[in-house]
């Protein structure tokens, strides 16, 4: 086991007045700094800006302004050292159907310096996983297992998951959650990962950031939220057109 | 931001692999084409004219939608982009996968049209001849695929895509066959390639500086995009 890293100097994620403008949509200014080690929920309804935020962070999305830097290393200027550190998962996101599970290791493998065989094969083992099967023939939670195999195995410092556990049965949704948590308590890597459901967030994340429109109206850390009463509460409150005047206390708490 | 070949390689030979059975498929077709352009029967011939045009156009298509626009619309374009790959490197990886799997099945469907044409069948004995109108084939049937790639990799439409793979194909195509034979700097330029005149390596030179040209503003295109997925 690799040990656990007790402080990190670099945050793992620092956003600047991060903007987009789309036909019908405007995202931001976003700032948002992420120290490393922590698990962050974003939380907020379909549409709010959570993918947008995801992508931007990983260079799919490029910021009309505003800066991105990801474990201290400017995007997209040092894109190529930052994702050799950063892996994503994605509902939007689907293995080639007529290759084997096997060759989508050996594929991953050889474009990752970091790749864990071993740790595969552990993880393979866990989810049930064989490696002759073809991916084709994979259920939605079998699917969601293998990505997040080939995610894993890379050893990231930065995992970013979109909806990791959308379209999952509850087992599996238990089983994704344990090995995410696990990985975070170990390996000391930050997640970050978007949902709509208060129950991942409020079992996984140590923090939670609420985007609505496109915006952070909230962050605080989990225990806050909790004490304030039910999450799915808060989250609505936080939501709700007239939040918006309590907003500069919220967004620094 | 640099592009490491060895990634660009890997990314192609993944392309390669996940279509590895349409392309023999092809390369048998195109071997086909290029037995039946042999024979001494008119038909036959003909026959193998008409496999070989086929094999061009159709595996224009194929290359199109399942090796670039399927990637998006099956979502594994996402699957590679999360990988430690750049989206320029992808960029370059489906340019050289696409036009590697379409100049190997074009080298059978131009030999078979070059040979069945009376140039060709003409020139069987002088190799060098030969090989220069084998080039023009070849080199015009991959002008016009980097077209089609270009506007499929750039706009990531299959309705565009298909606007301009059809409208090379069928208007421009048609629209030569019917016409170019009233424009008379059209037949002049004609005449003077099949006599193996100096139209012959000016068009070779053309069609290599417009392939360069094509992928090279495919490329930049693709640079000045601001959303990947």
């Amino acid at each position: 086991m690799i040990p656990r890293i007790e402080s990190e100097p670099v945050p793992a994620l620092r956003l600047r007045q991060l903007e987009r403008d789309y036909p019908f949509f405007h995202f931001g200014p976003v700032d948002l700094e992420v120290k490393a080690g922590i698990t962050l929920g974003l939380l907020g309804v379909n549409g709010a800006g959570k993918s947008t935020l995801l992508r931007a962070i990983l260079g799919l999305v490029r910021a009309d302004s505003g800066t991105v830097e990801v474990l201290g290393l400017p995007m997209p200027g040092r894109e190529h050292e930052a994702k050799k550190q950063v892996a994503w998962v994605s509902e939007d996101m689907a293995p080639y159907g007529s290759a084997t599970i096997e060759w989508h290791l050996r594929f991953a493998r050889g474009l990752s310096s970091s790749w864990d065989a071993e740790y595969a094969r552990e993880l393979l083992n866990r989810f049930g996983l064989h490696p002759g099967q073809k991916a084709r023939g994979l259920s939605r939670g079998q699917t969601v297992r293998l990505l997040m195999v080939l995610a894993l195995a890379r050893r990231p410092r930065l995992l970013l998951l979109d909806e990791p556990t959308a379209g999952l049965d509850p087992r599996v949704r238990h089983e994704v959650r344990q090995e995410l948590r696990d990985l975070a308590r170990e390996r000391y890597t930050t997640l970050i990962f978007s949902s709509h459901l208060t129950e991942d967030v409020e079992v996984m994340a140590d923090e939670v950031v609420i985007l609505h429109d496109g915006r952070i109206v909230r962050r605080a850390a989990i225990e806050r939220l909790r004490a304030e009463g039910d999450l799915e509460t808060v989250f609505l409150a936080a939501i709700s057109p007239n939040a918006g005047a309590r907003l500069p206390e919220a967004v620094c708490a | 931001m640099r592009v490491n070949a060895s990634t660009v390689f890997r990314l192609a030979g993944k392309d390669l692999y996940l279509l590895r059975r349409p392309l023999l498929l092809a390369v048998t077709l195109g071997a086909i084409s290029v037995a039946l352009a042999r024979s001494n029967d008119h038909s036959v011939r003909s026959l193998g004219i008409t496999l070989a045009l086929n094999l061009f156009i159709g595996m224009c298509f194929h290359l199109v939608i399942g090796n670039v626009l399927g990637e998006r619309e099956k979502k594994t374009l996402a699957f590679v982009l999360a990988q430690p790959v750049s989206h320029r490197e992808v960029t370059a990886a489906k340019l050289v996968s696409s036009i590697s799997m379409y100049t190997l099945c074009g080298l059978f469907a131009a030999a078979a049209l070059v040979s069945l044409s009376p140039v060709g069948r003409g020139l069987t004995p002088h190799l060098l001849g030969w090989l220069a109108y084998f080039g023009v084939t070849l080199g015009g049937f991959l002008v016009l695929f980097a077209i089609v790639l270009g506007t499929a990799l750039v706009s990531e439409s299959l309705g565009w895509t298909m606007v301009v793979a059809g409208g090379l194909t069928f208007v421009l195509g048609n629209g030569l066959l019917m016409f170019g034979s009233r424009l008379t700097y059209l037949t002049a330029y004609a005449r003077n390639l099949v006599h193996g005149g100096a139209a012959l390596p000016a068009t070779l030179a053309l069609e290599a500086a417009l392939l360069l040209c094509l992928l090279t503003g495919t490329f930049w295109l693709q640079e000045r995009k601001t959303s990947f997925l």
